[in-house]
């Protein structure tokens, strides 16, 4: 007998013979689950690699998805921005993309890609690649975020009659606001005023998923619009596009709603309204009879109260 | 017997128990050297050397040392918790650190007082399982509480957490031997104890909660007629802990010595309107009410090895079956179960352990209790549950020697042999489990979610406090420009200053809390931080970290190098 064991043997007889056997082989199977689970998912150097099947199977412009999405920083260390361009990682969304390469582990698959057509499977080490097609790529004419340069676009604040140029500076004074400030605010930029977030300019906004998101900053003042205004651009059948807030700052939703309107050599084509808990939202707007020509595009970003309106988006015609 | 042997069996449980805690203690500092300091650490260095300063003006100056203003002065630092743990990382760091050099460093020294106070629940453990349970059952109870990833992880740092679930076992284990006892001095020890809980940490105030339902289902009928007579039965040690108890904590806090009622009143203020921190929890980043109730028990049942929640639910079980089952009558013979008298001591005794686990886990039944602590903040429940699982190792010992005896014969199962194989089976999987999860302990998932990767597949969270910059020191001192500025991300200044101090990271690397002007970048991997990563991204214009810690495949931390300009050499 166990040495003061005396409370124990008080149980009654019969108890034991339902519930005690089984924590035996459970022991050994635990360990071994230990030791499965921790030697599972590949290796820093296993993802390293994978550099070169990776490199012989993407083409220009293909999308690289990694699957389970927690393994991507490794994916971005092994593979390097050549595969794993930040312009890829922090997209709009899939739809211009006409084939994505899907690198899985773990048996794992990127949800974004479900409708796509599986065009090859390979099976590396760990690794599963997979080609899929999308079923309906759409097709980019123009994306206005790789244009945010004095040579295609110009931007100005609007308060009442006064216009006030915003100038290009390509040395801006870099500045990031850690956990709770502000985005990145990027060194090549339209400046619109003394106050640091008064600029139109291109940075990384975080969406309602913590996802990263590329876009064009464009922070209204008081009393008007800032206009981003981009030159001679091919007009599609409609302009794409999301607009959104750094989601950590705004997703109590107290901020004032903020107004996007988008013009065609000068004549609205629609406005979209933005609350701060619809995230990271897109909108479509028909070009209608612009659609096929080149024109102008203005993009007018105005609130009520610009207090803290941090607003960000992406737009592209197709 | 002789008086030897009276002796030496009198004193065999005390050492051992000794033996554990000292072995626990001597495994933490053994394993210390790559565990980045904490967050919370780095605040809590800055009290312990705010209120070691005073302990020094106490014996130069006390006069002066005890006036408000200098009181105020040294024991405002981190006045939102109570002092006991960080007097005595000061007194450590004091002594230990500065006086008799045992340790080089002086993070270690602060840390070493933890380890000991953590150290305790693993001892005492072992004293309570051995009693209720016997010597193996109380062996196997303190090991599957060191070998708890969690409870190891917490267990190195210079924090509260496990502190606070060891004071509260103590505290229990004190109150258990005075009802068991009678006398004064069981009662008087639970008072103090009771205020050094108190004066641990705010988990404190919930044992009460505890020891009064203890003192109601034990006494049931009985306890409302004596009611009804006049006479009021509180256990003396209620009674030590209601007066003995805030006067010990009181003595313990400086802080508090003065504007007692506006202190204490903000104390318990900050506590019970804590900020809501962000927690990923299956794919969702917590934030704000409601909180998902089913957090704690996740949480439980994705850190705790599956062995140990296992004999956990056994022993649980026939503890129920034992206390209640009696009852079930005819139900009860069908299922085995004959009528039998309830011993009223075992009976309390598991009462009183179970009432720990539900009072630690009580404040998640609530969807407004944050859950940003993860699993440290229910910690407490964690020695009862390994003290249960014990009585569950015991059922199945027991089950197996029956089954052995039944099959080959009385002489074919050795019970040394049965007790040791059995023993060592339980043990294993916790063991390995929790010594690979270091230094990564707070991303340690156990294999009922997968491990590591599983728990990332799943959306629980990664890791918390930014104590990880520890595990990559190595990569820093080797890979960092001379001079160069490093961006710590997550990792509190107070922390780095200490992993410098302490000659773990180059003396000439410059930390800052700015990304622009840095060269380096940290980053902490939380769902909700990303955004930070993204700053750094366009900040250097790149995204492809140039190192990473990784565990078992699972990224937590990585390295960002700022690229050099075209053209730059070097």
């Amino acid at each position: 007998m166990i040495p003061g064991a005396e409370l124990w043997q008080a149980r009654p007889r019969c108890l034991p013979r339902a519930i005690s056997g089984w924590p035996c082989p459970f022991c050994l199977a635990e360990l071994a689950g230990h030791f499965y689970f921790a030697g599972r998912a590949p290796r820093l150097s296993d993802w390293q690699a994978q550099k070169t099947t990776l490199a012989g199977l993407k083409r220009h412009g293909e999308l690289v998805v990694v699957a389970p999405h927690w393994a991507d920083p490794l994916a971005r260390l092994a593979f390097g921005r050549g595969l794993l361009p930040m312009r890829d990682e922090a997209r709009p969304d899939d739809t211009a993309y006409r084939r994505a390469i899907e690198v899985g582990i773990l048996g794992q698959h990127a949800p974004e890609l479900s409708g796509w057509r599986t065009v090859e499977e390979k099976h590396v080490g760990r690794f599963l690649y997979r080609v899929l097609d999308n079923p309906a790529p759409a097709k980019v004419l123009y994306d206005f975020v790789d244009h945010v340069d004095p040579g295609h676009a110009d931007a100005y604040q609007q308060q009442g009659t006064t216009r006030r140029t915003c100038p290009w500076n390509a040395h801006a004074r870099r500045s990031d606001g850690g956990l709770a400030g502000h985005v990145a605010f990027p060194s090549r930029r339209f400046e619109c005023g003394r106050r640091d977030s008064m600029f139109v300019g291109v940075t990384i906004i975080d969406d309602q998923d913590y996802r990263p998101r590329r876009c064009i900053w464009a922070h209204p003042p008081a009393g008007g619009p800032t206009v981003v205004v981009f030159r001679n651009v091919p007009v599609g059948r409609t302009v794409h596009g999301y607009g959104g807030l750094s989601w950590l700052l705004t997703r109590d939703g107290a901020g004032t709603p903020i107004e996007l309107t988008v013009k065609i050599d000068g004549q609205s084509i629609g406005r979209v309204v933005h609350r701060d808990q619809q995230g990271w939202k897109g909108f479509d707007l028909p070009a209608g009879a612009h659609a096929g020509h080149t024109a102008d595009v203005q993009f007018e970003v105005r609130s009520d109260n610009p207090d803290q309106r941090d607003f960000c988006f992406y737009a592209d015609t197709r | 017997m002789s008086g030897r042997r009276r002796f030496l069996s009198k004193a065999i449980d005390p050492l051992i128990a000794l033996l554990l805690g000292a072995g626990y203690v001597w495994l933490l500092l053994s394993t210390v050297k790559n565990l980045g300091y904490a967050r919370d650490e780095g605040f809590y260095f800055q009290a312990a050397k705010s209120y070691g300063a005073w302990f020094d003006l106490l014996t130069t100056h006390p006069r002066q040392a005890l006036e408000q203003i200098t009181v105020d002065r040294y024991w405002s630092a981190n006045h939102e918790h109570p002092a006991l743990m960080k007097s005595l990382f000061a007194l450590s760091h004091k002594y230990l650190y500065r006086h008799w050099h045992w340790f080089p460093e002086e993070g270690t020294s602060m840390r070493f007082a933890g380890m000991v106070v953590s150290s305790l629940a693993v001892s005492t453990t072992y004293l309570w399982g051995q009693k209720a349970i016997g010597r193996l059952g109380g062996l196997v109870a303190a090991v599957l509480l060191a070998m708890m990833p969690r409870v190891f992880f917490h267990s190195h740092l210079d924090c509260f957490d496990m502190p606070v679930a060891a004071m509260w076992l103590v505290t229990t284990y004190a109150y258990w031997r005075s009802l068991e006892h009678g006398g004064w001095a069981w009662p008087i020890a639970t008072g103090i104890l009771y205020g050094l809980l108190l004066d641990t940490k705010h988990n404190s105030w919930l044992l009460p909660f505890a020891l009064i339902a203890h003192l109601v289902i034990t006494r049931g009928g009985k306890l409302w007629r004596d009611l009804r007579a006049g006479r009021i039965p509180v256990p003396s040690a209620l009674f030590a802990m209601a007066t003995i108890g805030p006067a010990v904590f009181y003595m313990g806090w400086p802080w508090i010595w003065h504007d007692t009622g506006k202190r204490l009143a903000a104390y318990v203020a900050f506590h019970m309107g804590h900020v809501y921190y962000n927690m990923e929890f299956l794919g969702h980043t917590y934030w704000k009410p409601p909180m998902p109730l089913g957090y704690p028990w996740l949480m439980t049942l994705a850190t705790v090895p599956g062995i140990t929640l296992l004999l956990f639910g056994v022993g649980l079980v026939a503890s129920l079956l034992y206390a209640y089952g009696g009852k079930l009558g005819e139900l009860g013979r069908r299922i085995g179960i004959e009528p039998h008298a309830r011993d009223p001591r075992r009976y309390s005794n598991d009462v009183l352990w179970a009432l720990s686990i539900l009072i630690s886990y009580a404040p998640w039944l609530s969807h407004h209790t944050p859950i940003f602590g993860g699993t440290k903040h229910w910690i407490t429940a964690y020695p009862f549950m390994c003290l249960f699982a014990a009585r569950g190792f015991s059922l199945t010992l027991d089950r197996l020697r029956a089954l052995g005896r039944a099959r080959f014969g009385p002489g074919f199962v050795r019970t040394r042999a049965t007790e040791v194989v059995l023993g060592a089976s339980v043990l294993a999987a916790p063991i390995a489990i929790t010594l690979h999860s270091h230094p990564w302990g707070l991303s340690a998932y156990t294999p009922l979610v997968g491990g590591a990767p599983g728990a990332a597949t799943l959306g629980l969270n990664r890791t918390f406090w930014g104590y990880t910059t520890g595990a990559e020191a190595g990569y820093l001192d080797q890979h960092v420009p001379r001079n160069g500025s490093l961006f710590l991300h997550d990792t509190a200044m107070q922390s780095w200053d200490m992993l410098r101090a302490d000659g773990r990271v180059r003396s000439d690397i410059r930390p800052t809390l700015n990304i622009e002007a840095s060269g380096t970048a940290l980053y902490h991997h939380e769902p909700h931080m990303e955004r930070v990563e993204y700053q750094v991204w366009v900040d250097y214009g790149t995204d492809a970290p140039v190192h990473m810690g990784v565990y078992d495949g699972v990224p937590v931390i990585w390295i960002f190098a700022r690229p050099l300009p075209a053209g730059g050499g070097g």
